[in-house]
């Protein structure tokens, strides 16, 4: 329920800013004996599920942790040992491993962004109809997503879920919190990534409220 | 309310068919330009919902909006895809869109033996079954502006 | 002078007043006297002196804040003391795709009887038009 994210995105279509509010990724844990019923392969030096779904573990879900070590990538964390030898040797058994929906890295985010700032231009470009602007409001049957272009070209994007209401006033709200917290400080460059605590916590606040008020509207 | 356009795409992109009712403009592109940048718009954007989710996802993308028109998106299990381009007042239509699928696709291309799977559909039964189911629906104007 | 703040002010101005693109360079002006200056400097400055063409137009502005308290002192007496605000009104509207010329014609600093500010349109930055916006 409520603010998964939101992304800001400058006019020449790069990431500025990003923060998770919500993160309920669905993960899994599960104890397994040899041998492994999964069908694990590896995708961009991710361990990633092939085959078998069961119990909440789901076919492109990755490997998350081994016996409750946490991976990078495809290594542990503790020792860099590469997990799928782990896996693949018997005498490892019984194993722990806790499975989930990948986690974006900070170059994939950018990736995201940019990529959206593209589709936008299409939406626009492919429209049926005079005068169309981008893509404004995207929905899935997991989330929707909402942008507000500004006059000047700024993109504010809130992935929120499907029943949320009130994300209009969210993104206007943002956009004030970007002119006052972003722009009025000395130390910011336009169109560069926004560092800046009083922007963090002030942005919090108003997705704080806007989710709190939303929800009392479904 | 009204109905623009309606592509039908199969599963390795080939645009099946294209028909419009009261689209307003169009894009400066040549049409099979057009239908290459459609596909591939939907195909990103697939492909970027499922990657920025943050949870697991049963259909995907569904619909999208501007400020002018709206999209909607069905994929059937087989990769064939339905979109129907409508102004902002259109609700749900997916069981529209399945509809097109399963009575009209279904009826009058797969079971017709003259039509060739993967190839531009060129039935003129199709087209007009089609056009007569679209004219239709509620979600169609009574009166074309 | 003044350029950096107005690309960043026009942010704060449209998150706040929550107003729409112009039709025409008339409606622009309005805005930026009713709206901008009455919101940042607290007066509305008289719109006037349009050319035949009305790409062209005057700010006069009678009770200028900036220069409350002020005598230039001798020796430049030519200063323009509030050219600050020409640098905020072009960088603004550069920033919203318009390209204009700001200058200052009077100055009651410098014993006119007014403070006038002239703004002239030259042309819209079609390119830095963003998606969907036209």
């Amino acid at each position: 329920m409520g603010i998964f994210s939101v992304y800001i995105i400058n006019k020449a279509g790069g990431l500025i800013y990003q923060y998770d509010h919500i993160s309920q990724r669905p993960e899994a844990e599960k104890t397994f004996s040899y041998p492994l019923e999964l069908v694990l392969k590896l995708v961009d030096d991710k361990i990633v599920v092939a085959f078998g779904e069961r119990d909440g573990i789901k076919v492109g879900h990755t490997l998350l942790a081994v016996n409750g070590i946490s991976l990078e990538g495809r290594y542990l964390q503790t020792d860099g040992q590469d997990a799928m030898e782990i896996i693949a040797a018997p005498e490892n058994y019984p194993i722990n491993l806790k499975f989930g929906r990948t986690r974006l890295t900070t170059n994939e985010r950018i990736m995201l962004a940019s990529m959206f700032h593209s589709l936008f231009a299409i939406g626009s470009q492919l429209s049926p109809e005079h005068h169309s602007s981008g893509i404004e409001v995207l929905e899935t049957d997991g989330f929707k997503l909402q942008c507000y272009q500004t006059m000047t070209g700024i993109k504010f994007i809130v992935i929120a879920d499907p029943k949320q209401t009130g994300v209009e006033v969210l993104l206007r709200k943002m956009y004030e919190v970007y002119s006052d917290f972003a722009l009025k400080n000395p130390f910011y460059s336009l169109d560069m990534p926004i560092r800046c605590d009083l922007f963090d916590t002030n942005l919090q606040q108003v997705i704080e409220t806007s989710e709190r008020q939303g929800i009392g509207n479904v | 309310m009204t109905v623009y356009s309606l592509y039908v795409f199969d599963r390795t992109g080939t645009c099946l068919y294209y028909t419009e009712w009261n689209r307003k403009k169009h894009s400066d592109i040549a049409r099979d330009e057009e239908f290459k940048l459609m596909y591939g718009m939907i195909y990103s954007i697939k492909s970027f919902v499922n990657r920025i989710s943050p949870t697991d996802l049963k259909d995907g993308f569904l619909n999208f909006k501007t400020n002018r028109y709206k999209l909607n998106f069905y994929e059937t299990a087989s990769g064939m895809k339905f979109i129907m381009t409508t102004d902002l007042t259109v609700g749900n239509i997916r069981d529209v869109l399945h509809q097109i699928y399963s009575n009209i696709y279904l009826e009058y291309v797969v079971r017709n033996p003259l039509c060739e799977l993967g190839q531009p559909i060129s039935s003129e039964l199709f087209h007009t079954k089609l056009d007569e189911y679209v004219r239709g629906l509620p979600i169609f104007p009574t009166r074309i502006s | 002078m003044g350029y950096n703040i107005g690309v960043r002010l026009i942010e704060d101005f449209l998150a706040r007043s929550n107003v729409g693109r112009c039709n025409d360079f008339r409606e622009t002006a309005d805005v930026i006297s009713k709206l901008g200056f009455k919101m940042y400097l607290g007066i509305t400055p008289v719109v006037s002196n349009w050319s035949p063409a009305g790409d062209e137009f005057s700010l006069l502005i009678e009770n200028n804040p900036l220069t409350d308290f002020v005598e230039l002192p001798p020796g430049h007496s030519q200063l323009n003391f509030s050219n600050l605000l020409c640098g905020v009104i072009k960088g603004a509207l550069e920033m919203i795709q318009m390209d204009v010329d700001v200058k200052f014609v009077q100055d009651i600093l410098k014993g006119d009887n007014i403070t006038e500010i002239r703004l002239k349109f030259l042309r819209r930055l079609e390119d830095a038009i963003p998606v969907g916006e036209d």
